[in-house]
Parts: structure tokens; sequence; C-alpha cells
């Protein structure tokens, strides 16, 4: 207000001030580097990002071998199909829930996905059909927490250990080749010049099939599928509506209720978007692999690594805010220490324990960065 | 208590009225929160509703603005009677609230908050429109008189009074042409209580909107009102023009109900 109301009592000033709409520091300066790195760093996904890069450092530093390709393509499966899931579990962490079946659903889809085929389904009508089974289970999952009123952690609890055993009794506990994905060997003659001549020799060739390129078997495949989903989840959770309503329901979920905002419909597709990524990594990794077991312990690790990511990626437990970048990198950081370790010849035994103390470590940078970013006014 | 006081469903009849609710109720489990309530609101009014903490004035807020459903009774808007399904069936008739708890989302930035459900897209794209927002919301800020540094940063950061003046703003920037007002002074220090008050002066000078405030302060009702409905107990007990009455009258019904709840309470003793 710029004229002084003296009725109300307020102390009586001289014409006041202009609405002040920058803070004065601010006017009339460019931002200068330091300004720039000060900013990067309060960003919510910025300390991740700077721990990432120091673990990277320190691997390339220790072992020549960190830095190429082919170490690049081994760490590939170490972080790409995490991040994906993550990212699911970001979008309904933001939401103020949690999935944790995301882990039996990465087993179920591949398991759907062969049935469905064994019954004379396509490829590509299989995964779609595949994904559906997931989006029931996401629904489920949804109309437990949301309507019935169970607290998702119970209601993904047991959807965790139900969906396994599912697929424990639907693949009777036998693991089996992924369709799609068989490998075929075929013998083309290759022509080299050799010392000036040009020799033509048979040389034999493994292949695979389209499908199997674009859903996982490809080298670069799941990468790409991972920065796909990645930055598909951060433009919808910072750019559209929908991602402005998770972010008000996990915030604060009676006032978005009282704001109109649907709060079931918001919680529920979350609940079913993590469930299709999950389905999706499922078959992706099953393609990769050209087979599935269905080994439940291993599917609630994964999907325990997956939570990890998220949080460590700066995803709050408790709702309300969250990033899908933030999560891309929390998967890359834990899968360099898992690779870099790896490398650097850590016996297997001390794996775990050295990953554990660096999760914490990192998560205590993590906090420290987050006390700079809530004294620099970006939330 | 003098019969003249008491609302009759039938006088409390107009043509002009934008909304008429009737024989309204509201029970949560064994508790009465609505027992009967007849009101009515008439264009370009401002309408004082006073009574003690859990007299039903946030419940009888909420029933208007859709976010629950009453027992029993009807509501009218704009001539029509209407079955107020959802906070968004309230709002597409016009009706909008600024809640006792503001409604605001702590992790949203300012526009976004101020534009929460009427939010601006860069069409044909489902993107959200935050340049746009952005200004629109500095505009409607400035307008009201409201100083908000910043309208990226989260509403978390805002004082009391700031939060309040945003959750006031944003319904009063929105199409409603009925507002109801839950408490709006509360949490506001001098300066931009003053505020809130001259921009319902503003709105009652204007005459465009219609306006239902909840206050605790007879003076400011008394000030900003052209009406003043007293619920107590669940039921509307007083309706009168502001001009009619005073804050000794104000003050006199509600210590006789204390006096009344006194005796019965003090009666139910003597039984027992």
């Amino acid at each position: 207000m710029s004229d002084v109301r003296t009725e109300s009592g307020a102390p009586t000033r001289a014409p006041a001030d202009p609405p002040q709409h920058e803070p004065p520091l601010r006017a009339g300066r460019r931002p200068g580097a330091g300004d720039i790195a000060r900013h990067f760093l309060t960003m919510r996904e910025g300390s991740i990002v700077v721990v990432t890069v120091l673990a990277a450092i320190y691997f390339a530093l220790q072992n020549d071998h960190f830095f190429t390709q082919a170490n690049f393509e081994n760490l590939l499966p170490y972080f790409a199909p995490f991040a994906i899931l993550a990212a699911g579990e970001v979008l309904l962490m933001v939401a103020g829930e949690i999935d944790l079946s995301i882990g039996s659903v990465y087993l179920f889809a591949p398991f759907m996905f062969y049935e469905f085929n064994q019954a004379g389904i396509g490829l590509i009508p299989c995964l779609i059909l595949a994904l559906l089974c997931c989006a029931v289970v996401g629904i489920i999952n949804g109309v437990f927490t949301e309507i019935i009123g169970v607290s998702s952690f119970i209601t993904t609890l047991g959807m965790l250990l139900g969906l396994g055993g599912l697929t424990l009794i639907i693949s009777h506990a036998q693991p089996v080749a992924m369709p799609g994905a068989e490998v075929t060997s075929k013998t083309v003659n290759v022509t080299q010049v050799v010392n000036g001549q040009t020799v033509t020799l048979p040389e034999k060739v493994n292949e695979i099939g389209t499908f199997a390129r674009i859903f996982g078997g490809g080298i670069y495949s799941e990468l790409i599928w991972a920065l796909i989903i990645v930055v598909a989840v951060q433009v919808l959770l910072t750019l559209t509506r929908w991602g402005m309503y998770t972010i008000a329901v996990g915030g604060n979920k009676h006032g978005a209720a009282e704001a109109g905002i649907n709060v079931r419909v918001t919680v529920i597709r979350n609940f079913i978007v993590c469930s299709v990524f999950a389905g999706f990594v499922g078959v992706l990794e099953a393609v990769r692999a050209s087979s599935v077991t269905p080994d439940t312990a291993g599917a609630s690790e994964t999907m325990f690594r997956a939570v990890s990511a998220a949080v460590i990626g700066g995803t709050l437990l408790a709702g309300g805010q969250g990033t899908a970048v933030g999560a891309l990198f929390g998967a890359l950081f834990l899968g360099i220490l898992r690779d870099g370790l790896t490398l650097e010849g850590v016996n297997a035994d001390y794996l775990d324990f050295i990953l554990g103390v660096a999760i914490l470590f990192a998560m205590v940078i993590n906090v420290y960065v987050g006390r700079v970013r809530k004294g620099s006014g970006r939330g | 208590m003098a019969d003249d006081r008491v609302v009759q469903p039938d006088a409390a009849r107009a043509s002009d009225d934008v909304l008429r609710i009737e024989h309204v109720a509201k029970r949560f489990g064994p508790v009465t929160a609505l027992r009967d309530i007849n009101l009515h609101l008439r264009k370009g009014e401002v309408l004082g509703l006073l009574g003690d903490n859990g007299a039903g004035k946030s419940t009888l807020m909420k029933i208007i603005s859709g976010f629950q459903k009453p027992d029993e009774g009807r509501i009218v808007v704009n001539g029509e009677e209407t079955d107020l399904r959802s906070v968004d069936h309230a709002r597409s008739l016009g009706i909008d609230c600024v809640y006792q708890d503001l409604a605001l989302i702590n992790e949203l930035s300012v526009y976004h908050n101020m534009f929460l459900k009427r939010e601006k897209l860069i069409r044909p794209l489902p993107i959200l429109a935050n340049r746009a927002m952005k200004r629109e919301a500095r505009a409607a800020l400035d307008q009201i008189g409201v100083n908000v540094p910043r309208l990226d940063v989260p509403v978390a950061r805002l004082s009391g009074g700031q939060r309040q003046a945003i959750a006031v703003a944003r319904t009063v920037n929105s199409d409603a042409d009925i507002i109801l007002l839950d408490e709006p002074l509360a949490a506001m220090g001098a300066k931009e209580g003053a505020m809130i008050l001259d921009l319902v002066a503003r709105l009652r000078a204007e005459g465009r909107v219609s306006i239902i405030m909840i206050a605790h302060n007879y003076v400011h009702v008394l000030q900003s009102c052209d009406r003043v409905n007293l619920i107590q107990d669940g039921e509307i007990t007083f309706d009168r023009p502001t001009a009619e009455t005073s804050v000794e009258e104000l003050n006199e019904i509600v210590v006789e109900e204390y006096r009344r709840a006194r005796t019965a309470a003090i009666g139910a003793e003597g039984r027992a």
C-alpha cells in the first residue's frame, strides 16, 4: 500500500516506499561467476551433482580405466535402470507417498510379458499389455492408500510381498528366456585390406532383433530411455499442472483439497505412472539379460536402490519437494561408487559396507548444502 | 431473546439475493455443527458473520464453498437451487473462499499459489505460462497494495500477514462474485489488517462482488459490513443492518448467551 492509513493506527510515515520487487543487493549488478556457482549449488540438484562429479574425479585419478568407453558401458546397467525407477518414485514421493512395490512390479512385468507372448501375442502388444497390468497394480496401490486410507508404506509393502509371491506362482519359480531378445548368430563375409591386399573372410556376427535393440538390448538403449523419462518427469513436475498439483498435495494435502485439487486423482495417477515405469524397467532389464529369474530378494534390493537414488538426489521423504534430475544423479552416484569400487578391486565383502558409509557421507553434504540453500531463499 | 432479532426463513428472501441458505444442517458424528441455518446475501453486500468459536461459522463457510456437503437444507445461488458438489463446482458458480488456514502450499511459489486451480497455460501445450502468471500476480498484488519482494520464492518464506494477503488476493483476483472470507484478519498486524479492511471497503464501494466475512472484532464488522448476522449454537440468531445495531447491543447478546449457558449448566448440575 502506497498511501498511509492513519485511521488504522499504523505509524504515520512520509510517502511510503514504492514496493521493492527485487532485493536491493541485486539491483543494477550483473551476476558474476561466484553468483552463478552459488546459484548452481543452491539448486536442489546442485549438491548431488557436485558429489557425483567428485566421486567420478576420485575414481578417474585412482584408475586409468575409469574414463574409458568400455567402463562407461559397464557402468550403464548400474545406473540407467535405477534412474528410471527413481524418477517414478520421485513423482510419488513428491506427492507425499512411497511405493515399495516397484521391486515386485519390476519382476512381475517381464513374466507377464512372457505369458502374453506364450499366448501368441506380438512383442509390442505384449509390452503394452504387461504395462497395463502394472498400471492396474498402481491403481490398486492408489485405491488402498487414497480411498481406503491405508498408509502407502503398508499398502505397497503388502503389494511388494504379494506380487512377488504371485510372480513366483505364475513362473513356477523357474527362469524363462525373454521373448524377442534371442541372439541370432550369422556368418557374413567381411572384406578387409591387409598388407595392400583385399581379403574377404567369413566372420561370425551376433545380432539381436530390432525390438530388443530398442527395449533394453542395445548398449545405449536403457540410457536413452532413462534420459527421456527423467527429462519427461522433470518437465511434468516443474512445468505442468500435474506436477504443480503433485507438489501441492505432497506439501499440504488439506490445503490442496480446499483449493479444489482432486487429491485422489492426483495421487492415484502418480501411483500408476510409478508402477508402469517399474514394469517398463523390468522388461528392459529382462531383454538386456535375455532371460529373467524370479528372484524376489533381488527385486527388493532393486527397489531399495531406486528409493535411495531418489532420496540421495534431493527428494524429501516427507513430500512436497523433489527432482527427477537429482534422482538421475543419485542413481549415477550409486552406479559410479559400485563400478569404481569394483574397478578398484575392492573385496566384494567390503563393497556394501563402503557403499553404506559413502551414502551417509553424501547425505551429510546434501544436508549442509541444503542449509545454504534455505539461507539463500531458494526452496 | 427478542423475536425481531431471529431470522425467519421467509423473511430471509429478497429478489436480489445472490445466495440463500435455507434450513441447512450439518452433523459430524454425534456433534451437531449446524442446526438450522437460514441466511441470505444480497448483490454487492458485505455481510459480517459473528459467533463464538465452535458456533459453526467455519463449517458454514466450507459448505458454501463446496468443500463439505450439508446433511439437510437448500442452497440457492443466483436464484437457482443447487447441490454444491465440489470446490470446483462452487467456483464455477462464482463462489470462492479464503479459508481460515489459507489453503496455501508452502512449497509452491507465490505466483503459483495465486493461480492454483486457475493456472494459465501456453496453449496448445499443457505447459504452465509462468511468465504471464508472474506478471499478473504482480499486478494483482500491486493493485491491492501488498508488498511481496519476490514472487518466485516459496510462500513458506513469507510472514503471516503476507500469506494472508496473498490468499485474499488470490480469491479477489479470481472471477468470483461471491467471496467468503474466514477470519481474514487473523495473523495480521495492525497495518496489514488495515490493508485487508481497506480492500473490503473498496470492493464494497465497487459493488461488483458480494462478501461474507467472518470476524471477531465487532468494531471491524460494524465498520466494514452492510449487515451483521450472529451465529449461535448452529443457528443464526441475529440479523440486522449494521446501521441499526451497535457494539453494545452485540456485546449484550453474547453476554446474554453466556449467562444462559451458565444457568443451564448450573441447572444441569443441580439435577444431577
